[in-house]
């Protein structure tokens, strides 16, 4: 673990306060007891008796499986623990806190944020790991040759890409929680989007055509797949996605469950390169 | 068949036998106690998804498990959740513990002090805790 690792867990620990000022104390240790991150409000001396606590109830939790969350509702305060990727959350906040807010902070926002700094291999020192695992896939197994490139994909017009094609900003990331729908008239391959995520897309991309959206899970599942807005406008505005039954078997992933969403933006010069192709076509 | 398992300890055995003797004292009070706690916990027991408790005062304790091979287990987890958060509780001054829940990948378990009894409910996940609390604390 880097620096910057620290660092990035820190700045966001750090927000905490601003979010909601009842949040009295926060910090992150990891499996080794070592505090990676703290808002030191409170003494090293402190956090070690938690951490010799916490572990005392993790040793002889067998019977339950691995320990996901420890909450202590005290008569002033509440402190919950969240295990995330081998690191632990613990979260002091006083009643006054909005229940819900400390819910997103420290189940959801937090341990999905330590979810993309671990794939980030610069921040998380897993390139060291990659390194020295023995394996590691060689390029030419990554790559497919180049005759098989050339096989199955038409030469594009590079003419085309030369367009003074201006620069698109990244595709919003969305967090939803998952529904299901099914019935007769549900196509089991399009997912349904909440309609002001995507009113905010098209404010975005302006004409832009967006036809699929980038779908993955917490456990690290993706698939890309076309999109309709929510139906019924009382389900918009809740944060939730719906699936039919097709793609949550294809994420492996059910009701409740969050996954992350962004729109598939195609790029200028991959229009144009279609539109030509077709031209071709013809 | 489900199995069941309940142990008393020789205290409580003692403290029956006297009843019709002694009139209301403290240790009547504490008994009153853990005999309606064993009571509310026995129809807790009952409702769906809760696989079993513990309620433990300084005299006796009653268990009551789905799986009675874990008893073992789930007592020393449950002994161990009590002083670990009663330290915590000290060192981060939450002030009295009302709840603990600890979710672990297949089970909860629902943590509680009422006076100097102990009561610990094991339950599936997605069992609702938050009935539970309000059962205990009727």
């Amino acid at each position: 673990m880097t620096e910057n690792y620290s660092a990035a867990l820190q700045t966001i620990i750090n927000e905490f306060k601003n979010i909601t000022p009842e949040i009295t104390n926060t910090f992150i240790f990891n499996k080794n007891c070592e505090i990676v991150a703290s808002t030191e409000t409170t003494t090293e001396n402190q956090n070690k008796k938690l951490i010799n606590a916490f572990n005392d109830i993790a040793d002889h939790a067998e019977t339950i499986g691995e320990v996901e969350t420890l909450t202590i509702q005290g008569a002033e305060s509440q402190l919950s623990i969240t295990s995330m990727n081998n690191r632990f959350l613990v979260n002091v906040s006083s009643h006054a806190a909005d229940e819900k807010m400390v819910k997103m902070l420290t189940r959801v926002i937090v341990p999905t944020f330590v979810k993309l700094l671990d794939q980030i291999p610069e921040l998380s020192g897993n390139e060291l790991l990659q390194a020295k695992n023995p394996e590691v896939k060689p390029l030419e197994e990554i790559v497919p040759p180049i005759e098989q490139v050339t096989q199955t994909a038409p030469i594009p017009d590079m003419s085309a890409s030369f367009n003074s094609e201006p620069i698109l900003p990244e595709p919003p990331v969305n967090q939803f929680m998952v529904e299901k729908i099914g019935g007769l008239l549900v196509p089991s391959d399009v997912v349904r989007v909440d309609s002001e995520v995507i009113a905010k897309w098209h404010d975005i991309y302006g004409d832009k055509e967006i036809t699929q959206v980038h779908i993955e899970t917490l456990e690290g599942k993706a698939i890309m797949c076309g999109f309709k807005p929510i139906k019924e406008a009382s389900n918009n505005g809740k944060g939730i996605i719906q699936f039919p039954e097709k793609v949550l078997q294809a994420l492996q992933t059910s009701k409740g469950k969050l996954v992350i969403v962004k729109p598939v933006i195609p790029s200028q010069g991959e229009k144009s390169v279609e539109t030509k192709n077709k031209r071709k076509h013809n | 068949m489900k199995k069941v398992l309940k142990q008393k300890t020789s205290a409580s055995t003692t403290e029956t036998v006297f009843t019709d003797q002694v009139v209301i004292t403290a240790v009547d009070d504490e008994n009153s106690v853990f005999t309606r706690l064993s009571a509310s916990l026995a129809e807790i027991r009952k409702l769906k998804g809760v696989l079993g408790y513990i309620l433990r005062s300084n005299t006796s304790a009653t268990l009551d498990f789905t799986e009675p091979e874990k008893i073992t287990e789930n007592a020393i987890l449950s002994s161990r959740i009590h002083d670990s958060c009663q330290e915590i509780t000290k060192q981060f001054n939450l002030g009295q513990t009302e709840s603990v829940l600890v979710e672990g990948e297949n089970v909860k378990v629902l943590c509680m002090s009422i006076g100097e009894n102990n009561i610990s409910v094991f339950m599936e996940k997605n069992a609702t805790h938050s009935g539970i609390i309000k059962r205990i604390l009727m």
